[in-house]
């Protein structure tokens, strides 16, 4: 679950002005007939057995109807293909809430990812080291003949990328890279894991203070240091901006991608072999991937004002948890939706944004880069959307990977799965043993 | 060690979660002795923190208190985010929302309204009070006057069967002359839906079925489990009603007294002759206020009878006091609902962004308003985990519905207080208050039997009320 770069839908009704938002006098009444019990427990879909098989008991709400309630979670559940993807692009009647706001930190920072500059050194610093942070990581293990491809390489990857783009000396890596998952996974439920996550972000801001001062007085080619200089209205960027900036950003999809893309090739033989034969079908298992096995599974919404959608009337706040997971799996969309097929010819091979139809096909929908990019593919004057540089990215490691480690394959006796660790949290695979 | 090998050791530790942490189910949370809590962790500033988790814990149902009391010191409005929901619960809070009615409305959101349909309980403002003054004037005043001797001779009928050995009520050991007989099951289950039922102007076959009705429907609210079964229930209720409703449109009927003179229409026939905006009200409508009136009708007496018994019980000086002097039955019956109410708050959705104790909280979000921690609140009754029907500080006077906060007494938030005070208040205080005390005067040296009760993670103590009512009382008595 996350958040959109979209800063607009962020402000509360009361700071938007919206005179809309008020007091509603007339009544609405609906009641439920006694009818064929829902498909799951209220609360199921919060439990072990969401968390160790999510795509079941989402098939099971798929068939169900449009929309479900969840009772204890106070949420609605969207499952069809054509909702989350028309829910994903209203934004004028539902609202993203930041991960500030999670944390009730609404005041704290604020968040660049919109500012061109900003925008552009980070997509040059991703380019940049997307192949020698590949390089670096298999070339760690390449002696070895086997390794744990999500240990090893998948999960930290994402970080050196990151930590290099912003401009972090490799010594500080580690350090930022603990602070920085920490900051990530604080903002949900668990109070321990809020007050790490807040704890980390305080030490992140010291950490960053002296740095963006450094970078201010001799700018570098990093992305700190086009923070550091960004002309922006109100005072000068700070450390708070900084850490507000990273923490409202993502890395899950990189770090879920990898390591579902390769789980499921080495798992589907067949499908890597015509991988290795053809290297230009790499991003398309990537793009398959996050069809077949999005990491980031769902994505929260919260109604803007009453709503009525999906047969059901949908209250002024009312969560509503858009699931990717299901949407991708909907059978009126995709042929054979549980198949694993790179390549596949019912989904689109451009612009994957799920909300976008080009070439009249539909995409698999990955909610972690946010709302869609109202700008062309190839905008002018700035660089490419999000997704598609993520996409580049993991693409480039892959092929990396298969350059470096040819003969790679699954260690034998292995059964590597994909499971979420924590309720909200992503749905991957965290443990593949390979041999090469 | 190397960049990579150090990188790899810190991610690897940071994705590990022990079970623990990943599970959003029920944890098992340590039984800790009452009015502790268990620890959940601390910030760096030493304040406890609150896992959600503990709400539906069962040590938090057996020992809430500390926990209302962290909540109440350091989070007055604690944010839930695993139930995406608010919790307040301070009596000071709790009582401004609940006089919002602008603010923070009760409008449908669908907890209650899908099982018992479209009653007041989620509605605001003129549409609401219309609703409620529709029949919730004959559950006051002189209304409920002239219904007194009914239900005073309900619970003597009642009373009657325990020394009545074929009535298989009670338990008769001849040698010590003592009986032994399960409250909740001779008495307590029984009354409130006897009066109900009365009330509306059931038949009295309805009394077999009203058990089946309100036990499911109440267990049907806010989507658990069993909310199949309350719109089962809630069905059956509309089937039942529906034929009845029909039969009083044409003939209306009384309660009569015992020389046969009409004392007052029962509420059904109440309302099918009630006009509103120029129209009768139709047979939904009808359906869905008995359907409240059965749902808040039952269980929330029976709770208060048995928890006032239990807690007299356990403080002799003052279960003497209040057999010496009746009045105080009013002043028990207060104290017991403050300190154990069958009923734990009630929900409100805020209609505008609003900020409290500095949490902004958008519009629209689900806000539980706890009675149980505001009625615990230290700020409002000193001591307030000691059961004492002599406290200066709670207001035990007729109950009204502009809440009472003046001379440094405050009334007790089981019933709220506002315009959606339970409109059952009056006749649930007289069932409670009358039952008890006729019942006070039928037995004598009065016991509970300890060794059929639930004990205490100790073994030997009783077990405390916690949330909501006990289950069953076994009472020792002899015939007075």
């Amino acid at each position: 679950m996350t958040y959109s770069s979209d800063n607009e839908n962020d402000t509360l009704a009361s700071e938007r002005g919206d005179d809309e938002a008020g007091y509603r006098s007339y009544e609405v009444f609906q009641r439920e007939r006694v009818g064929a019990p829902p498909p799951v427990k209220p609360g199921q879909m919060r439990t072990q057995d969401y968390l160790d098989d999510p795509y079941s008991l989402l098939a099971k709400l798929r068939a169900y109807g449009p929309a479900w309630r969840d009772w204890p979670g106070n949420c609605f559940w969207v499952t069809h293909y054509n909702d989350v993807t028309s829910v994903l692009t209203d934004s004028a009647n539902f609202a993203v809430r930041s991960k500030r706001w999670h944390y009730h930190l609404t005041d704290f920072g604020r968040d660049l990812r919109n500012q061109v500059p900003v925008l552009t050194a980070q997509a040059k610093g991703i380019d940049d080291n997307a192949r020698p942070a590949a390089e670096e990581l298999l070339g760690a293990i390449a002696k070895n003949g086997a390794a744990d491809l999500v240990a090893d390489f998948a999960a930290p990857y994402p970080l050196v990328v990151l930590g290099r783009t912003i401009g972090i000396p490799d010594a500080d890596l580690p350090q930022f890279a603990d602070r920085y998952l920490r900051m990530q996974r604080g903002w949900r439920w668990h109070p321990t894991n809020q007050d790490a996550g807040k704890r980390a972000m305080r030490e992140l801001v010291d950490y960053f203070t002296p740095l963006l001062d450094s970078r201010r007085a001799q700018p570098q080619d990093d992305w700190l240091s086009a923070v550091a200089t960004l002309e922006i209205d109100g005072p000068p960027t700070n450390a708070r901006d900084v850490v507000a900036t990273l923490l409202e950003g993502d890395h899950e999809t990189l770090h879920g991608a990898l390591a579902n893309m390769w789980m499921l090739l080495l798992t589907h033989p067949e499908q890597l072999e015509s991988v290795r034969g053809e290297r230009r079908l790499v991003k398309y298992a990537y793009l398959e991937t996050v069809r077949h096995s999005t990491p980031v599974i769902s994505a929260d919404r919260f109604a803007r004002r009453e709503v009525e959608r999906f047969g059901l009337l949908i209250p002024e706040g009312a969560l509503v948890i858009c699931s990717a997971g299901a949407a991708n799996r909907d059978e009126h969309i995709f042929n054979d939706p549980d198949d694993f097929i790179v390549g596949r010819k019912d989904l689109v091979q451009r612009e994957p944004r799920g909300q976008y139809r080009a070439d009249g096909l539909p995409s698999g929908i990955t909610p972690a880069l946010g709302t869609p990019s109202k700008y062309p593919a190839l905008p002018v004057g700035r660089p490419r959307s999000l997704y598609a540089i993520a996409r580049d990215t993991a693409t480039t490691a892959s092929q990396t990977l298969l350059e470096m480690l040819p003969k790679i394959k699954l260690a034998s006796g292995a059964s590597p799965t994909m499971k979420c660790k924590a309720w909200g949290e992503m749905h991957a695979c965290w443990q593949l043993p390979v041999t090469f | 060690m190397s960049l990579t090998e150090n990188l790899k050791r810190v991610v690897g530790q940071a994705f590990e979660i022990d079970a623990e942490r990943a599970s959003t189910e029920q944890v098992e949370f340590p039984l800790m002795p009452l009015g502790t809590p268990c620890d959940m962790g601390h910030d760096d500033n030493g304040v406890p923190l609150i896992d959600p988790r503990i709400f539906g814990s069962r040590e938090f149902q057996r020992n809430p208190y500390p926990y209302y009391h962290i909540m109440q010191d350091h989070y007055p409005v604690f944010h839930d985010k695993l139930n995406n929901s608010y919790f307040v619960t301070r009596y000071a809070d709790i009582n401004d929302a609940y006089f919002d009615g602008l603010g923070f409305n009760t409008i449908p959101k669908g907890s209650s309204n899908h099982v018992l349909g479209n009653t007041q309980l989620e509605l605001s403002g003129i549409e609401h009070s219309r609703r409620r003054n529709l029949y919730g004037r004959h559950l006051v005043g002189s209304a409920l006057t002239k219904r007194f001797g009914a239900i005073c001779k309900m619970a003597n009928d009642m009373i009657d069967a325990w020394f009545d050995p074929a009535s298989g009520m009670s338990e008769f050991e001849p040698s010590t002359g003592k009986y032994v007989i399960e409250l909740g099951r001779a008495f307590a289950n029984e009354f409130p839906i006897r009066v109900v039922c009365q009330v509306l102007g059931f038949p009295d076959e309805a009394q077999d079925r009203f058990f089946y009705w309100y036990k499911n429907m109440m267990g049907g609210i806010g989507g658990r489990d069993f909310e199949q079964k309350g719109l089962m229930a809630r069905q059956d209720l509309e089937d039942f009603v529906g034929e009845i409703v029909e039969q009083r449109r044409t003939s209306p009927q009384y309660l009569l007294d015992d020389n046969g003179n009409q004392v007052a229409p029962d509420i059904i026939s109440e309302l099918c002759q009630t006009v509103i905006d120029g129209d009768y009200l139709s047979t939904e409508e009808i359906t869905s206020n008995i359907a409240l009136i059965v749902g808040g009708g039952g269980e929330t007496t029976r709770g208060a009878i048995l928890n006032m018994w239990y807690l007299l019980l356990q403080h002799p000086d003052q279960m003497a006091a209040v057999l010496a002097d009746d009045a105080l039955w009013d002043a028990a019956f207060h104290e017991t609902l403050r300190h154990s109410s069958s009923i734990g708050g009630q929900p409100r959705h805020n209609t505008f962004d609003i900020e409290m104790h500095g949490i902004k909280i958008p519009a629209g979000s689900l806000m539980h308003m706890v009675d149980w921690a505001a009625n615990h609140d230290p700020r409002v009754f000193t001591d307030p985990e000691k059961f004492d029907i002599f406290r200066n500080d709670l207001y035990t006077e007729k109950i009204v519905r502009a809440g009472y906060r003046k001379e440094g007494k405050c009334n007790h938030m089981a019933f709220g207080v506002g315009p959606h005070l339970c409109p059952g208040a009056w006749i649930s205080h007289q069932e409670a208050s009358i039952g008890s005390n006729i019942m006070s005067k039928r037995v004598k040296n009065v016991r509970i039997v300890e060794e059929r009760m639930p004990k205490d993670i100790d073994g030997v103590s009783l077990a405390p009320i916690g949330l909501g009512a006990i289950n069953e009382l076994w009472l020792e008595f002899e015939k007075a």
